[in-house]
């Protein structure tokens, strides 16, 4: 299972001054519509682990980036079906758009972009030539 | 035709005994078929029909939804909202890759749509009249369609079980959001209670119908369960539902519109009334209240569209002429 | 949330004023995108439009949610967005332009993203934190908003005839919404003097650089700058607005108070 701290978005736990325990996170796109259920369950998380005093905040800076996604995140996607982000978020190709993708089905990297965008902003929908699997692609942000 | 590489769907492959023998081992050992393995005929138009179908129903299911955004009540529902339906497109189009590698075009799946040749799920063809009917429509009708789906996610055919897998993630994430806007409702004034309890009695009946009529009258499901197409009859997807709605209404104060329901101890599970199939043929042949809308709203966006397709494939064309005349000036 | 700043030298007035507008002209610009949802010339790009007017209604939440604690009045992202009247609403005239034709909506939304994208690049300079991570975020986004824009422009410029002659159209009618864009008026100039805000006016040339290399590769041109219309900023908006707002503020309209 993938966890919000392998992609990143748990950014910190801390115990702050008068001992509540606080929960970084940050938002993948402003427009995430998970951004609030993540919160939310971080919250019932902690809940449910015995600790009351806790709190979640919300970061928006540094922005988050796709470069924060660990190696381990990265693999935990491509077990899942969605090719893992290929290139650093600066880097010219991932500005253009233009990104050699491989089939985490069969590891081809005979693919092509269908669209790009996929059911959600974060990710582009790709096909590949060799095993004909359409597949989701974590896009580089 | 080549490139699409029809082995098993280009009618050269020999469909006799020992062939279909072998096709039905390799499901009953539950191997995976993958696209370029031979296949029978009849399975691979069986899942052309149900998968494209799956894919018109996401895009269908665009509009009863599509028409709230505008009108969401605060801008945290409407960025959910428009994000569900923003996911439903993309499974659409998931779902039509999936099916394009049984050597159907998304084109042809198109136009078969647009034509009224084939069917989406009848449950678009009824209306979102309010607010609430967001919320019963994420928790019932997202909750019958995961039900339908998870079942899928063992589907035989390797990119539909696999598609299903990932959409199925994602889909009970719609769910939550609509049974959170169901709590909301139910915790608010008694407007909003009657919002949801109306909507609730609007919405169960044609919910229950989406998992099709019992076994018997289905004409597809014989066949589609001995190639592991499909796995559970309807009616267990149905009471399947209906056990894990009726605890849900119950959480949140409202009345299943069915006095009919009861527990049976026998069964560990609900007994229900009677479904109107009478309704459910009359709104599946085209005679429920937007029927004519949805299909005639895909037609009009696919003339609208049509300038700006044939300008992004006339300037695609003017690029590639560019680009080989500059390489040719080149060499 | 994190971030909360005192800015200095500048009253809490004017910097709500200043946070409000940009958050108008947000949340404005979403409702029309996602008029589009559904409705799109392919699947592929309803996606990409949806994806739009997500980002930019994360955008407008992040503003009203922050206008509201520099207000002080205990008013919520939602109070601010939708239950102030016709005259209160300060976005700029040309988000709330209709969407048109495909052209036109392509247009609206380069020629905005065209100056969004320069304006968040110098806002993540700001002496105001907490402008400073909304514009960290939102540039990265507007990057991708100009450049998919930017592409349509060239196809529908360098397509067919009917494409180039609705494009020709769609710049003609949207021309004169933009002179808005880069007026300073006194909040704007207190929010420069302060550290705080950008200086529009000087994002001009960069604006005009941007949109005169896709039109010229398009095949289009910018149209002459004839009479600029502008309003929005103080309120004096185009009929479009009322109707817009009808929608937006239906549910709080007719259930005041509630929670949804």
């Amino acid at each position: 299972m993938v966890t919000i701290a392998d992609l990143g978005i748990l950014r910190s736990i801390a115990l702050d001054e008068e001992g509540c325990i606080v929960a970084q996170v940050t938002p993948t796109y402003s427009g995430c519509p998970a951004t609030n259920l993540i919160q939310q369950m971080v919250l019932e998380a902690l809940h449910e682990a015995g600790f009351e005093n806790v709190r979640v905040e919300s970061v928006l800076s540094p922005a988050w980036t796709t470069d924060w996604i660990s190696s381990e995140g990265r693999e935990k996607l491509r077990q899942f079906g969605i090719a893992p982000p290929t290139e650093t978020s600066n880097s010219k190709r991932a500005l253009f758009g233009e990104t050699l993708v491989t089939c985490p089905h069969c590891g081809s990297g005979e693919t092509e972009r269908v669209s790009e965008f996929g059911s959600t902003p974060c990710k582009a929908l790709y096909r590949c030539l060799a095993c004909r699997e359409p597949f989701d692609y974590f896009k580089c942000h | 035709m080549y490139s699409q590489g029809l082995i098993g769907a280009d009618g050269k492959t020999h469909e006799d005994a020992a062939f279909l023998a072998a096709f039905q081992a390799r499901i009953d050992a539950e191997q995976k078929i993958e696209p370029n393995d031979p296949m029978p005929e009849g399975y691979r138009k069986t899942l052309v029909r149900q998968i494209s179908q799956h894919a018109h129903s996401e895009i269908i299911g665009m509009q009863p939804e599509g028409n709230w955004i505008s009108r969401a009540p605060t801008l945290r529902r409407k960025a959910a909202l428009l994000a569900k339906v923003q996911d439903e497109g993309g499974h659409g189009l998931y779902l039509y890759s999936a099916a394009e590698t049984l050597g159907v075009s998304r084109e042809e799946m198109t136009e078969q749509l647009l034509s009224g040749a084939a069917k989406y799920s009848s449950i678009f063809n009824y209306p979102a009249l309010t607010w609430a009917d967001i919320g019963a429509i994420g928790w019932l009708v997202d909750g019958a369609a995961i039900m339908n789906q998870i079942v899928l996610c063992r589907c035989s055919y390797g990119p539909y079980a696999r598609a299903m897998i990932r959409i199925c993630k994602e889909e009970s994430f719609h769910q939550r959001q609509g049974y959170e806007i169901m709590i909301a409702l139910c915790n608010g004034s008694e407007e909003q209670k009657e919002l949801a309890q109306d909507a609730l009695n609007r919405f169960w009946w044609p919910s229950l119908m989406m998992f099709g009529p019992p076994e018997g009258e289905s004409v597809h499901s014989n066949q589609s369960m001995i190639w592991k197409i499909k796995r559970f009859s309807n009616d267990d997807l149905r009471d399947k539902f209906i056990n894990a709605s009726v605890p849900q209404a119950e959480k949140l104060g409202l009345t299943i519109p069915d006095p009919d329901l009861k527990w049976n101890e026998a069964k560990q599970g609900y007994d229900h009334g009677e479904i109107d199939w009478d309704e459910f043929w009359r709104v599946v042949k085209g005679d429920g209240i937007c029927n004519r809308e949805r299909l005639k709203n895909r037609r009009r966006v696919d003339r609208d569209g049509a300038w700006v397709r044939e300008a992004a494939m006339a300037h695609a064309q003017k690029r590639a002429a560019r680009t080989a005349s500059a390489r040719i000036a080149a060499e | 949330m994190s971030g909360t700043c005192e800015p200095m030298m500048t009253s809490n007035q004017t910097l709500f004023s200043y946070v409000l507008r940009l958050a108008d002209d947000h949340l404005i610009l979403s409702q029309r995108l996602g008029e589009w949802c559904g409705e799109a010339p392919t699947l592929e790009e309803d996606l990409a439009l949806a994806n739009i007017a997500l980002d930019l209604i994360g955008q407008a939440r992040a503003l009203y949610a922050y206008a509201g604690q520099v207000e002080g009045k205990g008013r919520d992202e939602d109070q601010l967005a939708f239950m102030r009247y016709e005259r209160d609403y300060q976005n700029l005239l040309i988000t709330e332009q209709p969407n048109g034709d495909f052209a036109h909506t392509i247009v609206r939304q380069f020629f905005i993203s065209a100056y969004m994208d320069p304006f968040w690049r110098r806002m993540e300079g700001s002496k105001d934190d907490m402008l400073a991570a909304i514009a960290a975020k939102a540039s990265k986004e507007v990057t991708y908003h100009l450049r998919h824009t930017s592409e349509w422009v060239i196809r529908l410029g360098d397509g067919t005839r009917e494409s180039h002659e609705r494009m020709v159209e769609a710049l003609d009618d949207l021309m004169m919404f933009t002179g808005e864009l880069f007026e300073m008026d006194a909040v704007a100039q207190e929010m420069l003097q302060s550290g705080v805000g950008v200086d529009a006016s000087d994002l001009k040339a960069e604006w005009q650089h941007t949109v005169q290399t896709i039109l010229q590769e398009a095949t289009l041109e910018l149209p002459k700058a004839g009479h600029m219309q502008t309003g929005g900023r103080m309120g004096r908006h185009s009929e479009h607005l009322g109707h817009i707002l009808s929608e937006l503020q239906y549910m709080q309209r007719s259930f005041p108070g509630l929670t949804w």
